[in-house]
Formats: structure tokens, sequence, C-alpha cells
């Protein structure tokens, strides 16, 4: 016990020492990251943090951030919790304790639930990449939920799919947390809707070898609608299964998994014909979404997805809610979010987002595509 | 009646993959005595090989699985000479440490290398097959029959040649082999480029219907381990019974049951077939 001590101060004496090494004359201001960045979910981790990233050496590139009278570098933090709630708050106490960070990004659920255990106690913001509505409801005084809430996807998608496919709905989304939460939300709403649903097998995405049986009960039920969901490539697997097997109704598609990352596993639009799902960042037609999707390209040679987008826009708005606040304070910080978010550069802003509610989320339009002819098709929503 | 058949043909497909990546576990294991936990990470280097050879050099699918079958061998082989050669007279467990290292290291440089993005890996066989309401995808119709001409192959070369007699007579009796000047270096080296061919080739055959990323071996590994205990550590039948056992159990218990607990069954299976037979179904009783 005493060599392990021992050992984690020398390892932590190392790790100040290379800081300041590292830090020149300069103040560096460090910014915290947990998420998965090896096995299966590595994918959706390390595109959450390109988007940091970016916005991070937009900053830098820029001086850095004023905070009072002092400018700071900001230097990203990322640790690897695999996808693990009890990982990621290991993770966060060490990124809070060893380096002072001021801010932990959490793209996941469950870790963002971990770590509101002992945000308040060990004071610091906690930027969830969650849709889901408990984070905020919670009422977390130190946490931001960046994209919107799923509620209202789940209730204009099941509208659309019940007015042009009919009111049979079968579940074939995922099982991780954020999909039971979604699936049964999505139930709920689809009965009160007067539809009925004929088939609920959820299926484990992650960690399933194949769709095919657990398609294949879904369809053996006749359903008008189909609900399918986790991260978009499982997702694209198990929507071209239910064509093989002669599926002809629409899709319901969780917003974890875009319609354009969909479309490069099935090969195309024309298996997903019917669709509904998030717009995806690449079909936004304005100006500063384009200008983003052309400077990701450019640095990563493929589209950007909403995880980097989000990311990327939470890190401005969070920069400018320091400078605003004039300090690195929590509290202060979360307390001028709302007004660093309608004060930020435009062209940061890449969801045209108009401010955050009073319990820490940001308010996003909703919106939905729809594959209409094989091309990704905008549709109004009634908020 | 369609449905049945149905869920026939996909536990004859999981089945199938199943069977031919816990062969390669079990010869190697009936042989060495080494639980090749590296053998995922052979797996899943194969389906990568195909890829880079199909995509990035634009060859055919059958001469891209050929290729990676040889250069997964060739990476068996390499581990076994340079990391479990020089480990034979350890104690198993650092085998076992270094079977998990293989693992780690294969795994961080293919992600370095390709980075973690899920990939797709076209085949040429794209058709769907229908036989009066019978949906039968043609690439999976390909994994099966693949599949049964390997295992048949396999026999054939183990029963009627000179050099895969030596190979049984080695997992039958170290001693006895080595009597008979048998050289269990080539032996050795030998098991190892048959476990990681078949293992290219069962990622080649499966890939086209599913995905390609640097963690796609942890979910078939962890079957092959199941099948091989379930079958009888070391044994051939043993191996592909057990992987058929295991895809059948998947999908009709997928099926018939819930998705959610097709692994609650397939592990049951797994309790109750120990329990009545300790060592596996087809226990050799030499170890």
């Amino acid at each position: 016990m005493k060599t392990l001590k021992a050992l984690g101060l020398a390892a932590a004496a190392a790790l100040a020492a290379a800081q300041v090494g590292g830090a020149h004359a300069e103040q560096t201001l460090n910014i915290g990251f947990t998420g998965p960045l090896s096995g299966g979910a590595a994918l959706y981790g390390e595109n959450t943090l390109s988007g940091l990233r970016m916005a991070i050496e937009d900053v830098n590139a820029a001086g850095g951030i004023k905070i009072g009278d002092e400018t700071y570098k900001v230097n990203l933090i990322s640790l690897d919790d695999k996808y693990s709630p009890a990982q990621a708050a290991t993770n966060a106490k060490r990124l809070v304790k060893e380096s002072q960070a001021a801010a932990v990004f959490v793209p996941h659920t469950g870790g963002v639930f971990a770590l509101q255990d002992f945000n308040v106690a060990d004071d610091f913001l906690i930027m969830a990449y969650t849709s889901v509505p408990a984070v905020t409801r919670q009422g977390n005084p130190l946490t931001v939920r960046i994209p919107p809430e799923f509620s209202n996807y789940v209730s204009s998608f099941s509208d659309y799919a019940m007015q042009h496919f009919g009111k049979k709905l079968g579940i074939a989304g995922a099982t991780h947390e954020y999909a039971k939460i979604w699936t049964e939300m999505m139930s709920q709403t689809w009965e009160q809707k007067g539809g009925e649903i004929v088939a609920s097998n959820p299926m484990d995405y992650n960690k399933s070898t194949d769709f095919y049986t657990g398609v294949s009960r879904v369809i053996a039920a006749n359903p008008d609608v189909m609900f399918v969901g986790g991260a978009s490539e499982p997702t694209g697997l198990v929507m071209q299964q239910a064509r093989q097997l002669g599926f002809q109704g629409g899709f319901i598609v969780m917003d974890q998994a875009k319609l354009d990352e969909i479309a490069v596993v099935t090969g195309g639009l024309d298996l997903l014909e019917g669709a509904i799902g998030v717009v995806p960042l690449s079909e936004y037609d304005n100006e500063i979404a384009q200008a983003f999707v052309e400077r990701y390209k450019k640095a990563h040679g493929k589209v950007p997805g909403s995880e980097a987008a989000y990311n990327y826009l939470a890190f401005h708005a969070l920069a400018k809610a320091m400078e605003l606040a004039g300090s690195t304070e929590p509290q202060q910080v979360r307390a001028k979010m709302a007004e660093a978010i309608t004060a930020m550069e435009p062209q940061y802003n890449l969801y045209a987002i108009q401010g955050m509610s009073d319990d820490g989320g940001f308010i996003t339009p909703t919106t939905m595509a729809v594959v209409e002819q094989g091309k990704i098709v905008r549709k109004a929503v009634a908020n | 009646m369609n449905l049945l058949f149905q869920q026939v043909l996909n536990g004859l497909t999981l089945g199938s993959i199943y069977g031919l990546v816990a062969l390669g576990l079990t010869l190697v294991y009936g042989i060495l005595h080494i639980p090749n936990f590296a053998h995922g990470a052979l797996y899943m280097v194969g389906a990568f090989a195909s890829y880079y050879f199909m995509t990035d050099m634009g060859l055919h699918y059958w001469l891209a699985m050929l290729l990676s079958g040889v250069v997964v061998a060739a990476l068996a082989v390499l581990s076994e000479r340079l990391v479990f050669h020089p480990l034979r007279n350890a104690p198993p467990i650092h085998d076992k440490i270094a079977a998990i290292g293989i693992l780690l290291f294969l795994e961080a440089v293919i992600q370095m290398l390709w980075g973690s993005d899920f990939r797709r890996m076209a085949s040429p066989y794209n058709g769907i097959l229908n036989f009066d309401g019978l949906i039968i995808p043609e690439q999976r119709l390909l994994i099966i029959v693949g599949a049964f001409t390997l295992m048949l192959a396999l026999h054939l070369f183990l029963r009627r040649t000179m050099l895969g007699s030596t190979i049984i007579a080695m997992a039958q009796s170290r001693e006895g082999a080595f009597l008979v000047g048998i050289d269990a270096n080539r032996v050795a080296m030998l098991t190892f480029a048959i476990s990681g061919m078949l293992a290219a080739f069962a990622a080649t055959l499966y890939a086209p219907i599913n995905l390609v990323y640097p963690a796609m071996g942890h979910l078939v590994i962890m079957k092959a381990f199941v099948i091989i205990v379930l079958g009888g550590m070391g044994s051939i039948p043993g191996a592909i019974l057990g992987g058929m056992i295991l895809g059948f159990a998947e999908s009709f218990g997928g099926f018939y049951l819930s998705s959610d607990y097709k692994d609650i069954i397939a592990f049951s299976l797994l309790v109750v077939i120990l329990s009545f037979r300790p060592t596996g179904l087809f226990a050799k009783g030499a170890h």
C-alpha cells in the first residue's frame, strides 16, 4: 500500500512537472474529457473529442481565453473510460484533483449520472453530451446538457410515422441505458397517440454478433413501422437486414443514429426509404454549418457527425461563459452560460442554439428529417 | 414453417462462423495446451487484411481471402516463434499473460493504422435468394457452404496426410510423438498457421454481413471459448458441434423467446452440459 501511494505521488509529481514544463510563462487552463477511447464505442468517443479539439485549436490560435486580466491557453486532458460509468467517475476525480480541470466533458448518460453524485462537492462543471431529459431535470446546479432533450423527437417522429405508415409499431431498438429510456418513452407516446405495439424485441447493438434472428422476430408480427437505433453503424445493419427480410414500412430512428452515417453502411439511401430521424449536420443548408463541415472534412477526411459539432459549439460557449464571468469558478461560469450562447460568435453556433433553460439544457430548435425518394428531406416540426 | 427454416438457416450461419473460429482455438489448445486469447485479434486482423486487399488494392474477394489467410497464418506463426516458443518451459500463466499481451498489441496496431471507424467490406455476393418466402442472402449461404468445405478440408488434411497426422500424434501424446521422431517445432508452427488461416477465412466470410472494426474480435472469441469448453478442450468434433449448438441456441432462443435472453439461453446450456459432462461433450481424457 505504501509503495502504491509513493508511486501515485511520484506519478502526480511527474504529471505536475510536465504541465509546468509545457506551459512556459503562459497560464494554462485545463479542461477534462472522459469518454470511450478504446473498445467498441471508441469511434463515438473520438468523434466527440475531435469536435472539442477543433474548438480548442480555435481558441488557442486566437490567443487563448481572456479571464479577468489574464489570458489562458487551453489544455485538453482526455482519459479513456471505455463507456463505464465507474471508470468515468474515477477519471473525473483525477481530472479535477490532479489537473484542476474546471469542467469535464462526458459523452454518455451513465457517466453523467455517475459524476453528478459528487460534482457539486468537488466543485466542477459537467458538460453532458446526452439528450436524456433526467440529466437536467434532477436539478444538478453544475450540469450543462448540450444536445436537446429527446422527448420532442419522440412525439414528432411518432406523429409522422403514424400518418404515413400506420399504427402498428415493432420495437427493435438497442438495450443500453440511453436506448432503454428512449424505448420506454417511445412505447408510451405511441400508445397514447392511439397506436399499437405489435412486437417488442430490443437487441444489444454493441454485443450482438448478428441481428437477423431478432429482426425476423419483429417482422413476423407484421409491423407498419419499426423503431430502431443505437450507434449508426449497427443500426444500419439492423435496417438493412429488415429490408432483406421483406419489411416495407417506415423506420423511426433513435437520435443517436444519424441517417447519413447509416447510409454509408447500407450502401446508399435506397434501403432507407421512409426512415425518420434527426437532421444530420451535413444536411443543414446554412453557411455556418457548411463551413464547419468543409473544415472538418479537410482535417479528418470525413463528414462530421453531431458528436463533433455539438461538442465544438459547447466548448466555444464554455469559453465565452468563462470570459463573461471573469472566472473559472463553476458556479459563476454556469450562471453566465445562457448569456454566453447569445453573445458567442455566430460562426461557432452551428445548430442555431437560442439559449439555455434554467435547469441547464441548451435550447435547440427540434428538427426532423425523412428519407423520401432516395433523399434526406427536412421536415417542419410543430413545437 | 418458413419462419422455422429461417431460424435453422440463421443457426447454421452463426454456428459455422463460431465453429471455424473455435476450431483454430481448439487445435492450438489440443497441441500446445495454450489458451490463445489472441485468437480473436487474429480473426480481426484477418478481416482488416481482406478489407485492405479488396478496397485498397482492388483484388477479388476470393484472392483477398486467400492472401489474408496467408498474412494471418504468418502472424500466428510469428507469435508462436517470438512469444510462445520462448515461454515453453515457463509456468502456464505466462502463456496466458503473453496471449493477452498479443491481443492488446494487435488491437492497438490496427487502431493506429486504420482508426476506430466502423468499416463495411463489400462482397460480390449481394443477391438475395427467395425460395417461396424463405429468404437467404447469398453471402449467408456462402458462409455455410464455405465453413463446411473448410471443416471437411481440415478433416481430410488431419486424417489423410502425413503432415496432418503429425498434429494428431502430438495431440494424442507428446512423448510418443517425440519417440517416433516428430519435430515438435514444426508441428507447433503448422498448428498456429492453420489456426490463423481458419480465423482469417472465418472473418472474411463473415465481414460482408457485418462491420469491420478493431474490437470486432471480442464478440466472437468469447463465444469460441464457450464452445471449446462445451465441446471439450482440444476436441475437433467438439468445436464443430459446440459451434452449432451455440448458433442454434442463439437463433431459436432469440426468435422464440427474446433477443434479450439469447445469451442467457446459450450460457445456461453450457452449465447444463457441463454438469452432466464436466469435461465437455468430447473430452479426450488426455489432460
